[in-house]
């Protein structure tokens, strides 16, 4: 008998209507048309001149609506990212999630001695090479903010040891237009030639724009750069409320979706149709330690809300976090905060979902906090798959198969147990579920331990297709350069 | 006898009107510009930032009681005789060269200010010549500087050196902060102090300059 299957239905986070929608569009519309913006950036600043809008004092901007709208329609509503074989694995659209670390930590734990210590390049390596074996990482960033790389240089150090050490696609970061003409170079070699790197881009640059309202030059020479060469690019400000936003929710969103498009504007007036990667940060300054942030509900209930704005009303693929906490170790509040951002990100289907593993507000990184992520991210994505409803899951069949069966008939052995066990339930890998006494027997470890174990085997036993010598010689030589 | 029971609850609540009142009172009842700010505002500020390391209150609450005080403070300006010493000392502050973030430097300058201390904030983005430039014109006895990014922490260390240079190094003392930075970042680059955040800034700011 052919089995029926019941239309679905996949758990889906809604937190806006469209009256609210609206009210935080037309809001931020307001802020580009009637407060403006500093636009240090002379070339971009002409460009605004030249497609209408107003300009008063040195470089304070006002920007109607038009601009707005034709950007929001120029820019492409998909954005492909490759991994660095050519494969399509992240096509950023509609309802697709995926997830991938942070930039930039100051500190990392270490995986060796615990001790929370300054960020290398050899922990750049190390986080790239994580993610490569980690099968619900999709995407790599730096983790680290190394102590022993040229300063001036430091990002092309970094994206040269995740090239090494990852075959997945890369979102990076840069400082102004000089070194990410040497990241743009490294990634062209990597697949041959610009025009490759183009139809099959793997890498997307990360940059901010500073709240309230400020676009400083370097940030605008990185944009206009991605913008012409069509490398995909996001601008999120840090419009966190409290701290570069006002404090209440609705008003940081305003800003940094003002802020946003913006970034839009003018990357659109630099390179019509380049992939634009839509999203501001909102999470919260604290109001004691005026940390920002990384394991507060108000940035998950923000990218909640920004993903109702997409539906509603941009279309563009967003930008997200999830995964971090503000703990100092990976403690019960690091399993909690992680949990809370990543289980919201995919119900409400956030697309780039970045930042996973960060302790201590973003200043630390753990290679222990990504591979428990790992898993919160499998756990999730069974939740979010949803009950798949027909005659086979319905299992009436099996159902009286032991109800009425010999007597010791027992689901267990039936063949339908079988058959569905592995699709039909979460098999966690490093969530414990033992009997007591075979956890204690195996060492009485936490999940903190479990992951060191776990993540030392993975950087231990992960084979990473390697890049050929030219390639590498290629490398070398950018980073020689001076 | 002027307790100033009063004019301490309304700075400790950032209750500016109540407080401008008491000042006033304290004024027409004979006290002199120098006690009220000492005995009062600059005490009752002592308490505020008290709570606030313990926890015991937020930051905006922090920063109303700082501007309450602003307002007393300049309401008390013209009646400050000569020789008073109204201030815990001269804090020169900017966030280096490449850098635009003033959040941080911004929170700084209102806490130093509440603790007391007379604030010359340069703003953002200010090149080494620029500080040595304000050290002579200002002399203040602490220079602080911020940075939010790592590509621009070296600007703190030239500015540091353009100080050395310039043979002011010796005359203030010079406080470093921000994101990336660290103690031990402090001391690579000849630097008196490093605070962590805001309220450290203050009792680091104190520490050094041997007052409580």
């Amino acid at each position: 008998m052919k089995s029926s299957e019941v239309p679905g239905f996949r758990p889906r986070l809604k937190v806006l209507n469209r009256e609210q929608v609206l009210a935080i569009h037309s809001a931020a519309l307001e802020i580009l048309e009637k407060t403006g913006f500093k636009m240090e950036h002379p070339g971009a600043l002409r460009m605004l001149l030249n497609a209408g809008c107003k300009v008063s004092g040195q470089d304070w901007v006002r920007l109607p609506v038009k601009l707005v709208e034709d950007a929001l329609r120029s820019a492409p509503r998909q954005i492909d990212l490759y991994d660095q074989k050519g494969n399509k694995t992240m096509p950023l659209v509609n309802g697709n999630y995926f997830y991938g670390t942070g930039s930039d930590a100051t500190f990392t734990v270490d995986i060796e001695t615990g001790q929370r210590r300054r960020s290398t390049l050899k922990d750049a390596a190390n986080f790239a090479r994580l993610i490569d074996g980690l099968e619900n990482m999709d995407f790599a960033m730096s983790m680290s903010n190394p102590v022993d790389a040229p300063i001036e240089d430091i990002y092309v150090y970094v994206f040269a040891e995740m090239i090494k050490n990852t075959n997945k696609p890369i979102v990076c970061i840069a400082d102004s237009g000089r070194d990410i003409a040497k990241i743009y170079q490294i990634a062209c070699q990597v697949v041959g030639s610009e025009e490759a790197l183009q139809q099959k881009p793997f890498i997307l640059n990360y940059s901010e724009a500073i709240s309230p309202l400020r676009f400083p030059e370097n940030v605008m020479e990185r944009l206009i750069f991605c913008a012409e060469k069509k490398i995909p690019v996001c601008l999120p400000s840090g419009s966190n409320a409290g701290g570069g936003a006002p404090i209440t929710l609705a008003g940081a969103m305003a800003l940094g979706i003002a802020e946003n498009l913006i970034g839009l504007v003018v990357h659109q007036l630099a390179g019509k149709g380049s992939p634009f990667l839509f999203g501001p940060n909102v999470s919260t300054l604290d109001m004691k330690s005026t940390i920002v942030s990384y394991g507060c509900p108000e940035w998950s209930l923000t990218q909640a809300a920004l993903a109702d704005m997409r539906d509603e009303l941009y279309g563009l693929p967003i930008w997200a976090y999830a995964g971090a906490t503000d703990a100092k170790l990976m403690d019960a509040q690091a399993g909690a905060e992680a949990m809370f951002s990543i289980v919201t990100a995919m119900l409400s289907r956030a697309n780039l979902i970045h930042d996973v593993g960060f302790l201590e507000y973003g200043s630390t990184s753990s290679l222990e906090m990504v591979t428990m992520a790992n898993e919160l991210v499998a756990m999730s994505r069974f939740f979010t798959a949803g009950i798949t409803v027909n005659e086979e899951t319905m299992a009436l069949e099996a159902i009286e198969r032991v109800a009425t069966g010999a007597p010791g008939s027992i689901f267990l052995m039936d063949d339908h147990t079988f058959e569905h066990f592995m699709q039909a339930q979460f098999l966690p890998k490093l969530l414990d579920r033992s009997r007591y006494d075979s956890w204690e027997q195996s060492g009485s470890f936490d999940l903190y331990k479990r992951c060191n174990i776990e993540a030392k085997r993975i950087l231990s036993e992960q084979q990473v297709e390697p890049k050929s010598t030219e390639v590498l010689k290629g490398i070398e030589q950018i980073l020689q350069m001076r | 006898m002027n307790d100033f029971k009063a004019l301490s609850e309304a700075v400790n609540k950032g209750d500016n009107k109540t407080a401008l009142v008491e000042v006033q009172k304290s004024l027409d009842a004979g006290s002199s510009a120098e006690e009220i700010l000492n005995k009062g505002l600059i005490t009752a500020m002592n308490e505020v930032g008290d709570k606030f390391s313990k926890g015991l209150i937020f930051v905006p609450q922090m920063l109303r009681s700082a501007k309450t005080m602003q307002e007393c403070t300049n309401l008390l300006q013209p009646f400050f005789q000569e020789g008073d010493i109204t201030s815990k000392g001269k804090v020169l502050i900017g966030t280096v060269k490449g850098d635009l973030h003033d959040i941080g430097k911004n929170l700084v300058s209102m806490m130093l200010e509440g603790a007391g201390f007379t604030i010359t904030d340069l703003g953002v983005d200010i090149p080494p010549e620029k500080f040595v430039e304000k050290t002579k014109e200002v002399k203040p006895d602490i220079i602080g500087l911020s940075a939010l990014l790592s590509t621009t922490m070296p600007a703190m260390a030239q500015t540091i050196e353009a100080l050395q240079k310039a043979g002011l190094r010796d005359q203030v003392k010079i406080i470093i902060g921000g994101a990336p930075v660290t103690e031990k970042y402090a001391q690579q680059i000849n630097a008196d102090s490093y605070a962590p955040d805001a309220g450290s800034a203050v009792n680091k700011a104190k520490a050094l300059l041997g007052i409580s």
